[in-house]
């Protein structure tokens, strides 16, 4: 062919190479020049992990320096979505090692809302696995290995109901907590002192940056900010008490189901310091670990935990019970203080009260003649069924209040009970819960209308006059609207609508102990940051100071005393070897049931340190079976020789 | 026969030299995406008993093979080659049939034939072989293929072997025969507007047919018969919206890009590339290696490869104005339509203006058979510029 022919076919080869070689350099200066920056983040977010290093919470001590909840470093199995189409490989894997279904792997990867974040598949996991996990680290893509610090209890499960324990925040508290930097994933305290400080136990969490290869393995670090430890609580607790009052209850339920008692499987004992309100221990039983409730729990843990008709979860220290004849020194001081009686008087007891119906004492045959003093130590119930109809319920129930009995002390645990005074006013607002719509109003419309008539005057006369008046139309509508005589009676001995929480007796018998002053119980001391500085310290605070004579309280003091001093106070076989003592038994009817099982008590009685209050549940006698638990109690905070652990359980 | 001093001397050194430039930077480009990456997490304890050179050694191999089979191709007057052209194509079919029967299979497509302990890839050297043949086909019909039907004869020709490739299945190559085809046909004096109304039409009917295709499965329900398998498919679809499924089809698009476009002017630096280190690139060495020169190199980097490739194809065509004869010619015409097409359908890929189809970039992507086939016709073209005029003794 010609070569002008070739030339002029070439030249338009030539210009289409030329168009496809600026088409491809064009092409490259769009992305490499113009679109850098996009391509460099993207670059950036394929490479690099942000891993997030978890502060460990702050510790948690007993008065004495005992570590009472530290941190332990875990190794969690974390695996992240790197893309595939298929893990299944991964899974199976994965499973075999951790001796997991690969289904439950599964689920756990399906859960995992957020793609691009690790999903954490087991913790706690030994050493050995974390050795096998690394061996296979190539045919694991994705799967990493983390150290996550995790609440560790070097005493075991002591103090579990007041510490709370710690979870993973669930989704509700993250959405309430969103502005305090909560993510998914971290810990949170659920409930007790744990829930209470969590933002002084929380810490700052730290970070580590790394670069990491497509299947998410780290190729370099490149940097890492380390974590701020949460602040330590220094408590007021006293681990040795904790640790009696923890182990006599145990055995107080053990005790009384040996003794036929069957639902004795529950109790509640609070020991205060008289002198400031620190609660030197409180003690729930029966308790939980809190370690199965930090991870992950399987199907039966969380039933036994949760699901047990003897509801270990709960806190029982702020359950309110009915006291029993723990009362009958409010029925006491109320007599003396209005001047109803003297501690001289005596009062003749047959051994039953008539007043309508037969009340009965507790003693067949009855005490004989009984004074004040007499009627605690040996818990007399005809002295203060006579007592409390003479003075009124008014004067028990203003009593009762000066000791703050009925309202919360405000202790800085979740989920504290409001005890119950009874009153004309607390029973017909608790009767009104039974009755029928039609009757409730009408009832709330009489007792609206006496109590503007009643606010106007102030004659005594027309007084008495409006509230018999009241009392009539009340029981027009329904006969247990009104309060009645027996009600008077039976609140004398602590039973009928009285109901406190072992917390509240624990103060009202300190009150009584260091003459007349409601401290407010508290169990943190001190908050201290890592560095040593305390950021908070607790004063005692004073609610109150309980208007009563010196002399009364004086001769409630006596009584107490007597309570354990053979041969016939009712604790008497209590306290060999104590600094003497002061106490009060009480014995709690509970309809249909066993009867609840009290002591209250404090000590030494010349100066007062400690008080307690005990509770054992549907146990019969407080004074052997709940008695006990306070003696175990005080001779831990003595250093004495603990009397349940050298017998062997039963005393009495 | 060996060749004189004097016909040495007539070697187009620019073209041999650009080749060895070509080779070598390939050779760094391929030990920078290979090297092993190091764990950290396993650092001193993992034994890597895996050559970090092993991958270059074999494909210094693969250029010393590439380099006989130059030398074996400038050793005889390429005008012998026309008088065997008939049992070229028909060795070339039973190559290409013989890929289906006992091929070796990756990524859905079977490709290989091992012999001992080499694995060649038939569909590469049927390039050099049917530029060959298809060039001695075209020397009596230069000047003579106005109408339609002078072009029939020409398509019978690549009916047979573009039926095998499609077969295997290899889209990429089936369309590099056909850019060899319309290359050779339209130096060959073919009419130029027919041959872009042919590649239009075509382009069309495949677009409206794929088109719907789509259009009736996703309003009709309805499965139209498509010439291609889903995968092939679904890269057409993922070139369109790589976004579409990021972690999945559209993953090696996504990171390719990814990769070239955080290079910037000056790249990254050698073995500093954290798309290629980090393996978030497939097939880095092969398919997509021009992503890592995109990456470590950059812009200058990548533009100077490119660079290259123009300067071996303008003095290709240089050198197809100055061939001695039609059969020169078109043979150089041939050589130069395989070696564009490989460039702007590899480039295009990795940048995302082209779909995937998995053509390597001549010379520069690691293998063995491209790299012979590649040396070999650069042999013929030195070939044909040496031998240009009468040898005089």
């Amino acid at each position: 062919m010609e070569r002008k022919w070739i030339e002029s076919k070439m030249q338009v080869f030539l210009a289409i190479v030329c168009l496809i070689f600026v088409f491809l350099t064009g092409r490259l200066a769009y992305m490499q020049l113009l679109q850098n920056d996009r391509f460099t983040t993207l670059a950036r977010e394929n490479r690099i992990r942000l891993t997030n290093i978890t502060a460990p919470r702050g510790e948690v001590f007993d008065r004495n320096g005992i570590k009472l909840v530290g941190n332990q470093p875990v190794y969690t199995v974390t695996l992240v979505n790197l893309g595939q189409k298929d893990t299944s490989d991964v899974v199976q894997r994965l499973a075999s090692i951790l001796g997991l279904e690969p289904a439950e792997i599964q689920a756990k990867i399906d859960d995992q809302s957020r793609i691009y974040e690790p999903a954490k598949i087991a913790d706690r996991v030994s050493t050995e696995i974390v050795t096998r996990i690394k061996e296979q680290q190539l045919e694991l893509p994705g799967v990493d290995i983390a150290i996550e610090s995790q609440r560790d209890y070097p005493n075991g499960i002591m103090l579990a109901n007041v510490m709370g324990y710690v979870r993973e925040i669930n989704e509700e508290q993250l959405r309430t907590n969103r502005d305090k930097g909560y993510r998914l994933g971290d810990p949170f305290g659920q409930t007790g002192l744990e829930y209470t400080y969590e933002s002084y136990l929380r810490g700052v969490d730290g970070g580590r940056q790394v670069e990491v290869d497509s299947m998410a393995r780290p190729v370099r670090d490149l940097g890492v900010k380390d974590p701020v430890p949460g602040n330590n609580l220094i408590l007021t607790i006293d681990s040795r008490v904790q640790a009696a009052a923890e182990a006599a209850l145990a055995r107080a339920s053990q005790t009384a189901l040996a003794q036929g008692y069957a639902e004795a499987r529950a109790g509640a004992a609070v020991a205060l310091d008289v002198r400031t309100g620190a609660v030197l221990a409180m003690a729930s039983y029966p308790t939980y670990d809190p370690v199965k409730l930090s991870g992950v729990l399987t199907q039966k843990e969380s039933e036994e935990i949760f699901n047990s008709p003897w509801k270990p979860m709960l806190n029982r220290a702020l359950l309110a019970y009915a006291p029993g004849s723990t009362f009958k020194m409010i029925v006491a001081m109320a007599g003396l203080e209005s001047g109803i009686t003297t501690p001289e008087e005596t009062v003749s007891d047959p051994g039953y009260f008539f007043w309508g119906t037969t009340f009965r004492d507790w003693k067949p045959g009855g005490h004989g003649s009984v004074n004040l003093v007499k009627a605690i130590k040996v818990s007399c119930d005809t002295y203060f069924y006579q007592l409390g109809l003479r003075m009124g319920i008014d004067e028990i129930t203003s009593m009762a209040r000066r000791f703050g009995l009925g309202e919360k002390t405000g202790i800085e645990l979740p989920g504290e009970e409001s005890g119950v005074v009874p009153s004309p006013e607390s029973k017909l607002q608790l009767r009104l819960n039974y009755l029928s719509r039609e009757k409730r109003e009408k009832a709330l419309e009489v007792d609206r209308k006496y109590k503007e008539l009643l606010a106007k005057t102030t004659d005594e006369d027309q007084r008495r006059e409006l509230l018999k008046r009241r009392s009539e139309e009340l029981r027009a509508i329904e006969w247990e609207l009104d309060w009645h005589d027996y009600d008077t009676i039976i609140t004398s001995i602590g039973q009928g609508d009285n109901r406190y929480t072992p917390l509240e007796l624990a103060n009202y018998v300190a009150a009584i102990a260091n003459g007349g002053i409601r401290y407010k119980p508290y169990l943190v001391q001190k908050v201290v940051d890592p560095n040593g500085n305390v950021l908070k310290e607790a004063i005692p605070e004073e609610l109150g100071r309980a208007e009563v004579s010196p002399e009364t309280l004086a001769v409630i003091q006596q009584a107490m005393r007597e309570v354990t001093v053979p041969p016939d106070g009712t604790a008497a076989g209590l306290f060999k070897g104590f600094p003497p003592v002061a106490a009060k038994t009480g014995t709690a009817e509970v309809q249909g049931r066993d009867d609840h099982a009290l002591f209250v008590a404090y000590a030494p009685f010349d100066n007062p340190e400690i008080a307690v209050a005990v509770v054992v549940e549907h146990a019969g006698h407080g004074g052997s079976v709940a008695g006990p638990v306070a003696e175990d109690m005080l001779a831990a905070y003595f250093g004495l020789p603990i009397p349940g652990q050298m017998t062997g359980g039963i005393s009495q | 026969m060996f060749m004189q001093s004097r016909m040495l001397k007539k070697i187009d050194y620019t073209i041999l030299f650009t080749v060895i430039i070509i080779i070598s930077y390939s050779l760094i480009i391929i030990y920078s995406a290979t090297k092993p990456v190091e764990l950290l997490s396993m650092a001193g304890s993992q034994v890597v008993n895996q050559d970090p050179l092993g991958v270059v050694k074999k494909q210094v191999l693969n250029v010393m093979l590439g380099f006989v089979a130059m030398a074996v191709l400038l050793c005889q007057h390429y005008e012998n080659l026309s008088k065997h052209v008939k049992l070229f194509y028909v060795v070339n079919l039973i190559m290409l049939a013989s890929v289906i029967f006992m091929g070796h299979s990756a990524l859905g497509a079977t490709r290989w034939i091992e012999i001992g302990s080499f694995r060649f890839q038939p569909s590469e050297f049927a390039k050099l072989i049917i530029i060959i043949c298809f060039a001695a086909f075209l020397v009596p019909r230069v000047g003579k293929l106005n109408r339609m039907r002078d072009l029939l004869p020409c398509f019978a020709f690549f009916v047979l072997p573009l039926g095998l490739i499609l077969k295997q299945p290899d889209l990429g190559t089936s369309l590099v025969f056909l850019a060899i085809m319309f290359g050779m046909l339209f130096a060959a004096g073919a009419r130029p507007l027919l041959l872009i109304s042919l590649i239009v039409g075509g382009l069309g009917t495949v677009s409206l047919w794929i088109w719907a295709h789509f259009w009736l499965l996703a309003n009709r329900g309805f499965n139209l018969w498509v010439p291609l398998k889903d995968y092939q498919l679904e890269r057409l679809l993922i070139f369109i919206d790589p976004w579409k499924d990021p972690l999945g089809d559209g993953y090696h698009v996504i990171q390719s890009q990814i990769a070239i476009g955080q290079g910037g002017l000056f790249g990254r630096g050698l073995f500093q590339g954290s798309q290629t280190h980090g393996n978030f690139l497939p097939i880095q060495e092969t398919d997509f290696i021009f992503s890592v020169v995109g990456e470590e190199f950059g812009f200058v980097g990548a533009v100077f490869l490119l660079a290259l490739f123009f300067i071996l194809i303008y003095r290709c065509i240089y050198i197809a104005v100055n061939a001695k004869d039609d059969f020169g010619y078109l043979l150089t015409v041939g050589v130069i339509s395989m070696i564009t097409f490989h460039v702007l359908v590899n480039v295009g890929m990795t940048t995302g203006v082209m779909p995937v189809t998995g053509i390597p970039l001549p010379m520069f992507s690691y293998g063995g058979s491209n790299m012979i086939t590649n040396l070999a016709a650069i042999g013929l073209v030195l070939n044909i510029n040496m031998r240009r005029q009468k040898i005089l003794f």
